[in-house]
């Protein structure tokens, strides 16, 4: 089966479906969205999913339909940011380990295992805890912890293909070792760079949306996900649980989704 | 029986985990200095004379140069003391123990759930290669890994907790109830953890289940006259654990420290939620010695792991020979 | 000789015709009449009544918040402290939800002509728990110590300018005078369990109060585990009734749900405090009785007045008129809190003036004071401010009420320690910031409010407001006695605060305790302090 016709299984194309619904929700929010999400409404707070409000209101009044589709676009500017600028630095890192070798590769090994060491999210956590919440800051906390994991990955491929014969073949001709890591060796590891940035993309859209959870991400009044779980998962004890229902839906959603569409070209490329 | 080779391979890789130890208490050292705030003024709040917060700042000893600080807190670590937490005034090693304590607690329910379960899964993946089992299996279980834990928690709080009422939805117990009770309040903050870890495990233990399946050792026993089922037990069974112990032993990180999010929704103390409060209180002692302490326990727990292999492995032992 | 501008004072015994003459002619409730006659030590000596007391014997299980530090009575700062303060530790005098003040280790306090002298009787035959008897000298060391500012104590922000080492003068073994500062009406105030740091200490006292809590109170520690909770036994040598409980137990929480979980499930006898925002579940429920009443606690919206578009007082008059208020009490809080009118004087307070005219949402009015300012066009600012219960719903609110009449507000909500920073000009979110909102508690009188925060030199000045009018009228309603003094000059501060608009105060919120329904005789006070002599079971 060519590449394309093994994409085209029902786990992919589910995958892909849910992603496109909630990348359309952040494209063009403003115009599905029913109501305002950010209006507040007093005297109608915390109210019931009824015709009025599809899935009710929050603490202060403010539609819930409306914040859950205009939520799409916080997660979805600043985990594919994160993930874009990790696999940047992951890659050359890995490919400079992976082809160096010797002290350099044993030196940064060892870091990269003292980091991983650690929990992510502890490390992340602390990280914003010095600089302060703030989505810019989260994306770089993000693309911190997540180039290890890459540069690990690329490291392990880039080792695997200096074993292989036109390495050696362009050392002989005197290539520069930049030239080789990035225009001989580069091009043959893009299929696992891929597959392994289309997972890290899942795992960016969980941990945003956890430092969210924990009130270091993205700032009120944003309808983030993860924020409005937070602001109300104290809510569900009283018998208000759409205030968080929905949100936590959306979320498993779009990381079930991304993650379905990462298997999806891990089965077909890789 | 661990021979010489094996004993040397974990020596060796004893000494480098030592140094990864050492790095890692500096990192950790220099992280807590990079945070910003005065410690003084953290523990007196916003209302307490500078002069107060100058003295306490000095009492502490965190005006002090950061070298210094750092080669009292070694040498502390050394005679087995973890310091003085700067909010409480009072040592650092019970409340760690105690966080500690309790984080392990979840991760025990959490492993003794998801294990069985996942290896069972794994099995039964490998046993229906290709067939619908295997891809529900597969498929699904992978997807679970990507939620975070406090979606998939908050989907069974409200599931179990609040419309079936079956479960509660508290993790913490007052003191002096049974152990049965203690465990079945960490039953729901468990599950997500379970969610997460499923997929993990039950596609590593298909994976060398398959292997097993297919390798060289199985056909033979298959051939020599033993049933199915024993060859199962003995041999492959064995190979499906191995790779799950590695992968339980790489996410030991994750389960003391990285169940913050957990923690934070179930209101559970664990190490993780103790290394958040202490961050934001700029109660450093607190904060590093939680984290070396996660840190080590990864450590120790990967050489475990390396040695359980070693121990268990027949390709370790055939190569031995 | 004219003490600035004001007639002389009245002598004590004037005073209290004069303040008959006022309830009797109606210009006082009642309560604010025994509130007023308690604050002078009027009312002092009478005995308190004897209420129907439930059974003994019963062990009474409290949900309170994690203490986030030490338990030592000089530092203590936040609510999980202070609930463990007043178990073992006593007061010279108790406020109570009231507002009244009641004698507890002193019997009766009187003010020379200024109030810049009072004598207080103590109350004889008292030991700690440890042993040692209670006199004079124990209250000397104890008040020297809340007020030196080397001790560093969280006492200074109440006592600073007013009380000093030194002050405080023995003149017998039971007789007590304090030295002000300078002229103060409600000083008994000052030493009541307002200042909830001022628990009598022995003169011997050496700074391990957790390792003891030794007082002179109805219970005694029988164990104290830090961030888990505390166990108090009665006490069989306490110089009053003896409590009615003989052991009540404390757990920890660091948030309140597992606190409403906890009464539900009957884990909890009495829950000390709660906060609308996550309870309105249990507020419903039939089978918890809920404790709620009038408090001073509330939010300071300040906005700057030295620099920017808000400089301009009708600027910041339009914002304060761009806020629905009804509306806010009724969202944030289900109707549980009364309308603040941009100014300290609370409504429970019997010397704000009721007279002066509630502002109220005028989004039109506020648009035209837009206008006249030159800010037609709007500007654009930020509002920081701390993670704490209802306050980034509010700043929310604030954000969208000020979009209405063309102001952009960005919203930073920090953390509570980031947002204070050094609590130094400068150095500090709080401080520095053109607007931000801060968190008020309780306080039995006005005066620590209407100083720190809004005198030219204040240190918790957060709008950076400089009006010498303002401190002229504030220094001598701290130092009036008189009911009517106060009241007049309240008045005055109420309208100049309305016309200024330094900060927006938009409500003041009540005070919520939670017990179970068989519960008895808890007693709370507005300041998170809860006392169980008196609780029973049936």
């Amino acid at each position: 089966m060519k590449p394309l016709e093994r994409l085209a299984r029902p786990g992919f194309l589910l995958g892909f479906s849910i992603v496109l619904f909630w990348v359309i929700c952040a494209l063009f929010g403003g115009f599905l969205e029913p109501q305002n999400p950010y209006a507040d409404d007093l005297m109608n707070a915390l109210a019931p999913p009824s015709a009025a409000h599809w899935f009710g209101t929050d603490q202060i009044g403010r539609d819930i339909f409306s914040r859950i589709i205009a939520g799409a676009a916080p997660i979805l500017s600043v985990a594919p940011a994160a993930t874009f600028l990790a696999t940047l630095c992951g890659t050359a890192l890995g490919l400079v380990t992976g082809y160096a070798g010797g002290w350099i590769d044993a030196l940064l090994s060892r870091l990269i295992e003292v980091i991983l060491a650690l929990p992510l999210i502890v490390v992340a956590l602390l990280v914003l805890v010095a600089l302060g919440p703030s989505s810019l800051n989260v994306t770089l906390v993000i693309a911190l912890v997540f180039t290890p994991i890459i540069a690990r990955t690329v490291r392990s491929a880039t080792i695997t293909e200096c074993k292989l014969d036109y390495v050696p073949a362009a050392q002989l001709r005197d290539e520069g070792a930049l030239h080789i890591m990035f225009v001989e060796i580069l091009p043959n590891i893009l299929p696992p760079i891929m597959v392994e940035v289309t997972v890290r993309l899942g795992y960016a859209i969980f941990t945003v949306a956890s430092l969210s959870f924990l009130g270091f991400g993205i700032q009120p009044p944003s309808p983030d996900w993860g924020l409005t779980i937070a602001e109300n998962y104290g809510l569900i004890v009283g018998g208000y649980g759409w205030t968080v229902g929905f949100a936590a839906l959306a979320t498993a959603s779009l990381v079930v989704g991304v993650n379905l569409v990462a298997e999806g070209l891990a089965e077909a490329f890789g | 029986m661990i021979g010489r080779g094996i004993l040397a391979a974990v020596f060796r890789r004893g000494a480098l985990s030592l140094l990864t130890l050492v790095l890692l208490s500096m990192v950790i050292f220099a992280g807590g200095q990079l945070l910003p705030g005065d410690v003084g003024r953290s523990i007196l709040g916003p209302l307490a004379d500078a002069r107060a917060v100058a003295a306490l700042n000095h009492q502490l000893g965190t005006d002090a140069p950061p070298v210094l600080m750092y080669l009292r807190w070694v040498g502390g670590l050394l005679h087995g003391y973890m310091g003085m937490s700067y909010a409480y005034r009072s040592p650092v090693a019970p409340f760690i123990g105690h966080a500690l304590t309790k984080s392990l607690a979840l991760a025990a329910v959490t492993l003794v759930i998801v294990i069985p379960l996942s290896i069972g899964a794994g099995i039964m993946a490998a046993l229906y290669r290709g067939r619908w089992q295997d891809r529900a299996v597969t498929l699904g279980g992978l997807s679970l890994t990507v939620v975070p834990e406090f979606v998939s928690g908050i989907l069974l709080i409200l599931v179990f907790g609040v419309w079936l009422r079956l479960l509660p939805i508290s993790a913490n117990t007052r003191p002096g109830t049974g152990l049965p009770e203690q465990l079945r309040h960490l039953i729901l903050p468990s599950l997500p953890l379970v969610l997460i870890l499923f997929g993990y495990i039950a596609r590593i233990a298909r994976a060398g289940m398959v292997e097993a399946l297919d390798a060289d050792y199985t056909r033979t026993a298959t051939l020599k006259g033993l049933r199915r089922r024993a060859v199962l037990f003995r041999h492959v069974l064995r190979n499906a654990l191995l790779p799950t112990i590695t992968v339980i032993a790489a996410q030991t990180s994750y389960l003391l420290g990285g169940l913050v999010v957990v923690e934070t929704l179930f209101r559970y103390q664990g190490i993780g939620s103790l290394i958040l409060t202490a961050a934001r209180g700029k109660d450093y002692p607190m904060m590093e010695a939680g984290i070396l302490t996660v840190g080590a326990a990864y450590i120790l727990s990967a050489i475990a792991a390396d040695m359980v292999i070693a121990a268990l492995d027949p390709r370790a032992k055939a190569a031995q020979r | 000789m004219i003490r600035n501008g004001l007639p002389p004072r009245k002598p004590a015994a004037e005073l209290a015709h004069h303040i008959r003459d006022e309830y009797r002619a109606g210009r006082l409730s009642r309560r604010q009449f025994l509130s007023h006659a308690a604050r002078i030590g009027l009312l002092a000596a009478a005995p308190a009544r004897a209420a129907t007391l439930g059974r003994p014997g019963a062990t009474i299980r409290v949900a309170s918040q994690v203490p986030a530090g030490e338990i030592e009575p000089l530092t203590v700062s936040e609510i999980g402290g202070l609930v463990m303060l007043c178990q073992t530790g006593e007061f010279l005098i108790m406020d109570g939800q009231d507002l009244i003040l009641r004698p507890s280790l002193a019997l009766s306090w009187t003010p020379n002509a200024d109030c810049s002298v009072w004598t207080f009787a103590l109350r004889p035959g008292v030991k700690f728990h440890d042993g040692q008897s209670f006199g004079a000298a124990d209250v000397v060391a104890t008040m020297d110590r809340l007020s030196d500012p080397k001790a560093g104590s969280n006492a200074l922000s109440v006592l600073r300018g007013v009380l000093s080492p030194g002050g405080t003068k023995r003149v017998d073994d039971l007789t007590v005078r304090f030295e002000l500062d300078a002229p103060n009406g409600n000083f008994p105030f000052y030493v009541s369990s307002d200042n909830y740091n001022a628990i009598m200490q022995p003169a011997n006292y050496a700074g391990d109060f957790e390792k003891t809590f030794n007082g002179t109170g109805p219970f005694r520690l029988e164990r104290y585990q830090p961030k888990v909770g505390a166990s108090f036994v009665r006490n069989p040598d306490y110089w009053g009734r003896k409590a009615l409980p003989e052991r009540s137990e404390f757990l920890f929480f660091n948030d309140q749900q597992p606190q409403l979980l906890a009464l539900e499930d009957d884990q909890v006898d009495v829950i000390v405090q709660i906060s609308v925002q996550g309870a309105q579940g249990l507020l419903r429920d039939p089978d918890v009785r809920i404790i709620d009443f009038p408090a001073a606690t509330h939010r300071q919206l300040h906005l700057r007045c030295d620099e920017g578009p808000m400089a301009d007082k009708r600027v910041r008059q339009a914002i304060a008129l761009s806020l629905n208020r009804p509306g806010l009490i009724h969202g944030l809080f289900q109707g549980r809190a009364k309308l603040g009118n941009d100014s300290p004087f609370a409504p429970i307070y019997p010397s704000t003036d009721p007279n002066v005219p509630q502002r109220a949402e005028d989004i039109a009015k506020a648009r035209d004071l837009m206008q006249a300012a030159g800010q037609g066009n709007g500007f654009e600012t930020t509002l920081t401010t701390e993670r704490l219960q209802e306050i980034p719903d509010l700043a929310v609110l604030v954000q969208n009420a000020c979009g209405d009449i063309g102001i952009k507000v960005n919203l930073r909500i920090e953390d509570g320690a980031t947002y204070y920073g050094a609590a130094q000009f400068g150095r500090s979110d709080w401080l520095d910031s053109p607007m931000g909102i801060t968190d008020y508690g309780h306080r039995g009188v006005p005066n620590v409010t209407l100083a720190a925060p809004y005198l030219s030199h204040g240190a918790w000045n957060a709008a950076h407001f400089k009006n010498p009018d303002y401190d002229r009228l504030v220094a001598s309603y701290i130092a009036a006695i008189d009911l009517s003094t106060q009241r007049g000059i309240a008045g005055q501060i109420q309208r100049l605060l309305l016309d200024e608009t330094p900060v927006i105060i938009p409500y003041f919120y009540d005070y919520i305790a939670a017990t179970g329904p068989s519960v008895r005789g808890v007693a709370v006070s507005a300041m998170t302090q809860v006392f169980l002599q008196d609780a029973s079971f049936g």
